[in-house]
């Protein structure tokens, strides 16, 4: 009975989600654990508003409470998910340095458990079509997160007058988003504001890191250009580095979600046009070995985007 | 996903921005999702050299696994025709197997798609019209996909 009533104010507090109302799906939410504390839906579902929220000291508590609930080891990918955003809005937002760089290898590491879950369901898993698509993507961002500030640290010990600069002004983005957050718990701004003030704060430092990068390359283009990324770690439908290639009868290598999503639409060889399903696919681990060798040899300096 | 098309449409500008083939330029990008690009065809009579053609590429948040809708424009000002082909209705509609369903591949972009339709000018020896132009062009305004690309009089 308990749980059936859970389950109402579950769907409550789902409507409210989707509405925008954020403090009242997560006050339905509570109720729901309130009346039967044993669904784990209940606290992924707050642990995703609570990320609008950006209490991600909840964030952290609800999901672990999730994947309490099921098990460490068994399917719960939305809770993996959710664990691996919030290590990486953290790196974004904690002012102290050397917390910021063991969080992206938790953000990188809950990425790729959610990654490995949507990859291989369990039967009772429930999966929807994009969400191999999305996780991919996620991978990738953590990636690109953990090795920028790896990377960064490396060369701000060297000594690197680039990296000291750039490391400054991370630092003063991260102090820019506490305020933020600290605002938006003081009730000072409203939840919109406050992720269009974050959106600015980053835009505003993406902005002046390249100028920098542009400087530096121009005045000491041995040292400091933005160098080209091997065309073997592209995929060539996303132009972006993969993590999880796989390979075609005609030996050409994309990444896993990619293809997959091209071949949802039209089960043909991009290059060819010959028929091809995904059981004709192939993982090419001689090739990821590559990709792997490229983010360990400094590759986030070339990349010079990220979101 | 939209995060697909937006990561690789921001690449495709940069790219597009450096070399072209000749006769291929970038007019405008400023909407990451519609661009225009200016066309002349090289070696062919029907297509006078200073004649400069106008495509309007629009991309759905699905490019590149979904092609690209790319259409000609009439313009008056500058002027832009609608280039004279039996695989080209006035109103700037293009019938290319690698724009629709089955021929498109996301390996394609938007150079490669210049560069098909240029050539696809180039070889070109009939200046004429699809049969059944005037019928296609009144009875497709109302599909979803059209659009009213005619900015001036087209009897002019």
């Amino acid at each position: 009975m308990a749980s059936y009533q859970a389950d109402q104010l579950k769907e409550q507090g789902n409507a409210a989600f989707r509405n925008g109302e954020y403090l009242e799906a997560e006050a339905l939410y509570t109720q729901a654990v309130q009346k039967y504390s044993r669904n784990p839906l209940i606290f992924t579902n707050r642990a995703n508003v609570r990320i609008r929220l950006m209490d991600w000291n909840g964030v952290v508590n609800d999901c672990s409470k999730s994947i309490e609930i099921t098990g460490a080891n068994a399917h719960n990918h939305k809770a993996w998910y959710f664990l691996g955003k919030h290590a990486v809005a953290k790196t974004l937002l904690t002012s102290n340095r050397q917390l910021g760089l063991h969080h992206p290898n938790e953000a990188l590491t809950s990425a790729l458990t959610a990654y490995d879950q949507v990859l291989h369901p369990q039967p009772t898993a429930k999966i929807s079509p994009k969400d191999l698509e999305t996780f991919s993507a996620f991978v990738l961002k953590c990636k690109k997160a953990k090795f920028a500030a790896r990377d960064l640290e490396r060369l701000r010990r060297q000594g690197d007058l680039r990296a000291e600069l750039e490391s400054l002004l991370e630092t003063q983005r991260q102090r820019d988003l506490d305020e933020v957050t600290t605002q938006l718990g003081r009730s000072q701004l409203g939840n919109i504001e406050a992720s269009e003030r974050s959106h600015e704060i980053t835009t505003t430092l993406d902005d002046k890191i390249t100028s920098l990068r542009t400087v530096f390359g121009a005045a000491d283009p041995a040292k400091h250009e933005a160098r080209e990324v091997p065309d073997y770690v592209i995929d060539m439908i996303t132009f972006e580095p993969m993590h999880d290639p796989v390979m075609t009868k005609n030996g050409h290598s994309y990444e896993r979600a990619t293809i997959y999503e091209h071949l949802k639409r039209s089960p043909t060889d991009p290059l060819t046009r010959d028929p091809l399903t995904i059981k004709d696919l192939r993982p090419n681990f001689g090739l990821r070995a590559a990709c792997e060798a490229f983010w360990d040899s400094g590759a986030s300096e070339w990349i010079a985007d990220w979101s | 996903m939209a995060g697909m098309s937006g990561k690789r449409l921001q690449k495709e500008l940069a790219k597009i921005q450096g070399v072209l083939p000749p006769g291929i330029s970038l007019v405008s990008a400023e909407d990451l999702r519609e661009w225009q690009m200016d066309l002349i065809v090289p070696d062919n009579p029907i297509y006078p050299p200073d004649e400069e053609y106008r495509l309007r590429f629009h991309f759905s948040a699905n490019y590149p696994i979904e092609a690209p809708e790319v259409v000609f424009m009439l313009l008056s000002n500058p002027e832009r025709k609608i280039p004279m082909h039996p695989h080209i209705y006035s109103n700037g509609i293009i019938c290319l197997d690698l724009l629709d369903k089955q021929g498109w591949s996301p390996v394609h972009n938007v150079e490669s798609v210049c560069i098909s339709i240029q050539s696809m000018l180039a070889s070109n020896t009939k200046a004429e019209r699809p049969p059944g132009d005037a019928e296609f062009v009144r009875s497709n305004r109302s599909r979803p996909r059209d659009i009213n690309f005619l900015y001036h009089d087209p009897t002019v």
